[in-house]
């Protein structure tokens, strides 16, 4: 049982600088949680306060409702694993993973049985007598989790972990964790700038931009229902087109190049009602664009994915906005090519405050 | 369930050659032996080099003044003997550290000879005396050398007993685990 609750946490440093403002989360028992942002968003400074090794200037943090804001690092039941693992190079794998429990003179026994199950978690049981520079870099990774999970926490902390790792074993170790979550049901807290990690691991997200949180919810509900402009953007790989676009009656005029016009549905006529004459932001995902009768785009360049392509353009002629749709199959458009783009959804946001029209 | 798995692989008995039962907590502290070093012996074989250290300097910087008593070849022997010990000592400290059961032989003759060494330069220059009445060597100085060659012999048959036992227990112990088709060794019950 390991409830988290983080109240109108501020981090003020002591040139004033703020890098986390109010935040706010309740994490339930055995939740995956994903801080993401970009860099520089306060998401590692969150974690930190959180593990105790930074001060936290204003707010609460409650750990099974006891308040542990004041309490030191040590005494915290949190376990870290940080991006650069921080095994000892002179100890073995064993003796790394058994370190804590040295440390807090249990016995070694206990330590012994505790080290060898979680290395039959792990799948280290054959690396046990190796060296940290014996690993490859995944392993180690994995021994750093070991580390962590032999002392039992309450709490997992992940400070992008899998950052030092080739693409190849980021994907492999990404499915380690989630096997690791799902095996504990441990509550677990994990930053990343990566959104595919935080889409593939996390139960819900914590988006955050300049130390404000930008939205928590689900990973679908991120993709599916963004709650502003900067996390429409952010989530989603190619970002959402977002074209500036006057509401004119019972269609959008996109404001950039040639005044292309885009039919509105019912419900979204309804939703834009107040918006009549006024520019809006319209987004639209690349998946959602599809060939067919549309806007007119000259193709300026082509990525073949295998079982996608992503065609980037301009709507109109070369001086357009710019827009990129994710066309299913190999396809192979050249550069010059004029082609019809259709919108099969619609992403609405207020230009002025950047949160979606719903 | 693991934890369950876990319990049940421990609680595993297994049968020594004396045909008496092992206890959960000596299968365990057998199974450790697979991952730690036998620091026992190493750390005992380095204490006999630096017993040995603390010999050969006391025994050196007697030779001084007008004593001339130790500018034989003997002490050449000496001196080259004292390197051999110290490099052969460290080598076998290395070796009982894995649990090398060969490298408690080199220790149990060192440490005889260490004993033996008493009879040569200590006692020798302890029963000599000097033209002008004077002993080469006092009462307290000669006690002080044999306690010194005395430890440092007991040091090294113990790090030599120490990982003989180290090592047939843990042979004993590597024949009771299960070994899987990758080639790890686990603790009967614990293969997946």
């Amino acid at each position: 049982m390991a409830e988290l609750s983080l109240q109108h946490i501020d981090k003020i440093y002591d040139n004033n600088v703020q890098a986390v403002f109010d935040f706010n989360l309740d994490v339930k028992d055995g939740e995956l949680i994903v801080l993401v942002g970009p860099s520089g968003c306060g998401k590692s400074t969150t974690l930190r306060m959180v593990a105790g090794l930074e001060d936290i200037s204003k707010g609460h943090l409650y750990l099974d409702g006891k308040d542990i804001t004041q309490v030191p690092a040590k005494d915290r039941d949190m376990a870290m694993v940080f991006q650069n693992y921080a095994l000892y190079g002179h100890m073995t794998i064993y003796e790394n993973m058994a370190f804590s429990l040295t440390l807090r003179k249990e016995n070694p026994n206990v330590i012994h049985k505790k080290v060898l199950a979680a290395a039959e978690i792990l799948g280290l049981t054959s690396q046990l007598n190796k060296k940290p520079n014996q690993l490859s870099g995944g392993q180690r990774q994995r021994v750093a989790m070991g580390r962590s999970i032999v002392r039992s926490p309450k709490v997992f902390l992940f400070d992008e972990p899998l950052s030092n790792l080739d693409a190849k074993l980021r994907g492999a170790t990404r499915r380690e964790i989630l096997l690791l979550h799902k095996r504990l049901q441990a509550t677990m807290l994990y930053v990343t700038h990566d959104q595919t990690e935080a889409l593939t691991l996390a139960d819900r997200i914590v988006c955050m931009s300049m130390g404000h949180v930008q939205q928590v919810g689900t990973p679908l509900e991120l993709y599916d229902a963004p709650a502003n402009i900067f996390v429409a953007s952010f989530i989603g790989l190619p970002p959402m087109n977002l074209f500036d676009a006057k509401v004119e009656g019972d269609k959008l005029v996109l404001q950039q190049g040639q005044g292309y016009q885009v039919a509105l549905t019912d419900q979204e006529k309804q939703l834009l009602a107040p918006y009549q004459g006024k520019v809006i932001v319209l987004g639209v995902r690349p998946e959602d664009i599809e060939e067919g009768a549309g806007l007119p785009v000259t193709i300026s360049n082509n990525e073949n994915l295998g079982m996608n392509t992503l065609a980037y353009g301009n709507i109109g002629g070369p001086n357009g906005a710019k827009i990129c749709a994710k066309l299913k199959g190999w396809v192979g458009h050249q550069h010059g090519d004029q082609l019809q783009f259709a919108i099969k959804r619609k992403h609405l946001f207020d230009k002025e405050t950047t949160n979606a029209i719903r | 369930m693991k934890e369950e798995q876990t319990q049940k692989a421990f609680a595993t008995k297994a049968k020594p050659a004396a045909g008496r039962e092992l206890t959960e907590d000596r299968i365990i502290r057998r199974d450790r032996m697979r991952f730690k070093k036998n620091k026992t012996s190493a750390n005992l074989t380095l204490l006999a080099i630096l017993l040995n250290v603390l010999y050969f300097v006391n025994l050196y910087q007697q030779d001084k003044g007008e004593n001339h008593y130790y500018h034989s070849m003997i002490i050449g022997i000496s001196i080259v003997y004292n390197l051999i010990f110290m490099l052969a000592a460290f080598l076998a400290e290395e070796g009982v550290k894995n649990y090398k059961k060969n490298y408690s032989f080199p220790l149990i003759v060192l440490g005889v000879i260490q004993i033996g060494r008493i009879f040569i330069l200590p006692m020798d220059a302890h029963s000599t005396v000097l033209s002008m009445g004077q002993t080469v060597m006092g009462n307290g100085q000669f006690t002080y050398l044999v306690v010194l060659l005395v430890l440092s012999a007991v040091c090294l048959l113990v790090a030599a007993a120490v990982n003989l036992v180290k090592c047939s227990e843990l042979a004993a112990h590597m024949k009771t685990l299960e070994v899987r088709p990758d080639g790890t060794r686990v603790l009967a019950g614990k293969s997946a």
